[in-house]
């Protein structure tokens, strides 16, 4: 393996009888890297970064993290990583301090834990007992305790799931925190919005495949529709004209608006002008971003579900 | 074994924290000594008092033995009289058979109250011996009573010149009450029911809610986490035991020994019952199906074990499936250790549980699962 690639996945699957969870999936993850897997619940996200993390074993394939590998050296994997599971939980009845102290010293290690507590902001919290905190605080604590060994890798599986949106906040901002402490980072998700903002790669998986995999950006322009600008309750004869541009427009009969699906050929300015001097009255004026949400709706022809990220 | 001592002391800290856990682990168990113990010691009436008349002439007894007797067993004096034959040593007789009061009525009794009276006090009065247990609930209060009665007579027939006493005589205390027989059969089910419940709601818990997902996640491994979650459970019991033995010694006054055979039942009777509740959560998916497993098997056990009430009480088909159940072993040999002091019956029922105990622990952590495949 490259000696630059942090995490190596060479055809990895997990059958479980005749479903297959994970289907003979590769990738790399670069050193200092987040990578994010994007994909909706039950795309095989938690089974492979499980497998990675040595709680499951492949049905066949490789991986190796940290040039150790999965099926042979587990337990010098799990004293190089830090590991947040999905909707992290522990013992009820320790505080936030004796919480990570329990966990340095599954480790043998004498992290910080000030600091750690500082890092994840809960230092008016240091003497609260676990079941006494609120989700997002779970969370920000889980990943304290993913970070007592000074891991080099971090396996977040959802790291925001179920958090409203200024916990979700709270944790990005630590996530991205960590990256900039040099930290490969390697998260699932189902929020589009996470990828988007954090991930310097996402690979995208469905059904167990991973489908696409760029940044996110590559991934939008590959992948995403165009951008669109909607005009309001605007006549359809603003469809020719605006075509004559070099650009598909449509109107949508049941809202009266149309919708132009705009390139990089064209600006915006070019549309409107086109349209005021042919003395075409149009009304408000949307502009829609092409998202990850567009990608995954392109490559797999369904939504990623329930809440999507929207702040 | 730094893992070990972490994980135990993160689990004592969480069992201080608890306080239902700590009231169903130490404080019930004494609620129920208590209970049982007041309701059982006082519960009969009439007191077996067990007498030897002596004093027999010509194969008849004497006036003034019959009289006693006949004293004694009036209607309204709360006595069952037992004769017993009159050439048997009364003291053995009384050991022997744990007796908890012995009248003996010797020869020439007779004789020496007819004299007594007659002379108003001058000779020596008559005497009569009760040999009885003064450990035992009832042995003092037969005593009072028969020293009352006679106390009666004394001053009904003589206008209260004693030409009648009781001699005391105590034995030592080889009559056991019912305390004797329970508080080492509710240590026993506390061992059980303390190691079980955790076990089984702790596996339960710990697999729902992530935490064993997180610990694989960790260098500490499966059986350093069993290890020290047995440690545990033995500690927990030995706490609720210390607590339970001060109470029977402050509250009932047992004289009982805790010697290396009760100390190593009960930590093999917590090896086992811990190893079980592993067994039990298994197959259970969620920590209510746990609470409810644990009850299937806590609750008969408690009953069928001879923990309340001797096997002996019980129907014979009981008796014959209260012979399958551990806990009636762990039971057996703690009162065999603890009460009765007969080392061998100790010995034979610590190593049938410490044989079981290990096979259960085995098979627990054997199918004691941390992740799905």
């Amino acid at each position: 393996m490259s000696n630059d690639s942090t995490i190596q996945v060479e055809g990895l699957t997990k059958r479980y009888g005749d479903l297959i969870a994970v289907n003979g999936i590769s990738f790399t993850v670069g050193r200092g890297e987040i990578f994010a897997f994007l994909g909706p619940n039950g795309a095989g996200k938690t089974t492979t970064v499980e497998m990675l993390e040595c709680l499951r074993k492949p049905t066949s394939g490789k991986a190796f993290v940290l040039g150790l590998d999965i099926a042979k050296d587990q337990m010098a994997i799990k004293k190089r990583t830090g590991v947040l599971p999905q909707d992290f939980y522990t013992y009820e009845r320790l505080t936030v301090k004796e919480t990570i102290q329990y966990y340095a010293g599954m480790f043998n290690s004498r992290p910080d834990v000030d600091g750690l507590i500082k890092l994840v902001d809960l230092e008016d919290k240091r003497n609260v007992l676990f079941k006494h905190l609120s989700g997002g605080l779970k969370q920000r604590l889980g990943i304290a305790v993913a970070l007592v060994n000074n891991p080099e890798v971090l396996f977040l599986d959802e790291p925001s799931a179920g958090l409203d949106p200024k916990a979700r906040h709270g944790v990005w901002h630590l996530i991205d925190g960590l990256h900039k402490q040099g930290k490969t980072v390697f998260l699932t998700t189902h929020y589009m919005e996470e990828a988007e903002i954090l991930a310097s790669r996402v690979g995208i998986i469905h059904n167990g495949s991973i489908v696409a995999m760029d940044t996110p950006q590559g991934l939008i322009s590959e992948y995403g529709k165009r951008n669109m600008l909607i005009l309001k309750k605007t006549s359809p004869k603003a469809v020719p004209n605006i075509e004559k541009l070099g650009v598909k427009a449509n109107y949508d009969g049941p809202t009266g608006d149309v919708i132009v699906h705009l390139n990089h050929g064209v600006a915006v300015s070019e549309v409107l002008h086109s349209l005021s001097s042919s003395d075409i009255p149009f009304g408000e004026l949307q502009l829609r971003r092409s998202s990850l949400e567009d990608v995954f709706l392109n490559l797999t022809g369904e939504t990623l579900g329930e809440e999507e990220g929207t702040i | 074994m730094s893992h070990v001592v972490i994980d135990l002391k993160a689990s004592i800290r969480s069992f201080l924290r608890n306080k239902s856990t700590i009231f169903w682990t130490i404080a019930f168990p004494c609620v129920l000594i208590l209970l049982f113990g007041a309701i059982f010691s006082q519960s009969s009436t009439k007191y077996d008092l067990y007498v030897q008349n002596q004093d027999i002439v010509g194969g008849k007894a004497t006036y003034w033995s019959d009289r006693l007797i006949g004293y004694l067993n009036a209607t309204d004096a709360p006595f069952n009289i037992q004769m017993i034959d009159s050439s048997v040593n009364a003291t053995d007789y009384a050991i022997t058979n744990r007796l908890s009061s012995l009248l003996v009525i010797p020869f020439g009794f007779g004789t020496n109250a007819t004299s007594a009276y007659f002379t108003n006090g001058t000779a020596t009065a008559a005497n009569v011996t009760l040999i009885y247990d003064q450990s035992t609930s009832s042995g003092p209060i037969v005593r009072s009573i028969v020293m009352s009665i006679v106390e009666n007579i004394n001053f009904g027939l003589s206008n209260g010149v004693n030409f009648l006493n009781v001699q005391d005589l105590t034995i030592a205390p080889q009559r056991y009450g019912y305390i004797d027989f329970f508080l080492p059969g509710v240590i026993g089910m506390t061992a059980m029911t303390t190691s079980i419940f955790t076990s089984v709601s702790i596996s339960a818990q710990f697999k729902q809610n992530g935490v064993f997902h997180k610990l694989a996640t960790t260098p500490l491994k499966r059986y350093e986490w069993i290890l020290s979650r047995t440690v545990y459970n033995v500690l927990i019991t030995y706490l609720g035991m210390s607590v339970m033995l001060i109470l029977g010694v402050a509250v009932f006054g047992m004289k009982m020994t805790v010697d290396a055979i009760s100390l190593f039942m009960v930590a093999m009777a917590s090896l086992m019952f811990t190893g079980l509740g592993m067994i039990i959560a298994r197959f259970v998916k969620d920590p209510d199906g746990a609470d409810a497993a644990a009850n299937v098997i806590t609750f008969p056990m408690m009953f069928l074990s001879g923990t309340f009430f001797p096997l002996s009480q019980m129907p014979l088909f009981l008796q014959a499936i209260a012979r399958v159940l551990p806990l009636t072993y762990v039971s057996d040999g703690l009162r065999a250790s603890m009460i009765f002091g007969q080392s061998q019956t100790a010995i034979i029922n610590t190593a049938i549980i410490t044989v079981l105990g290990v096979a259960c622990i085995v098979i627990g952590s054997w199918i004691t699962k941390w992740e799905e495949d």
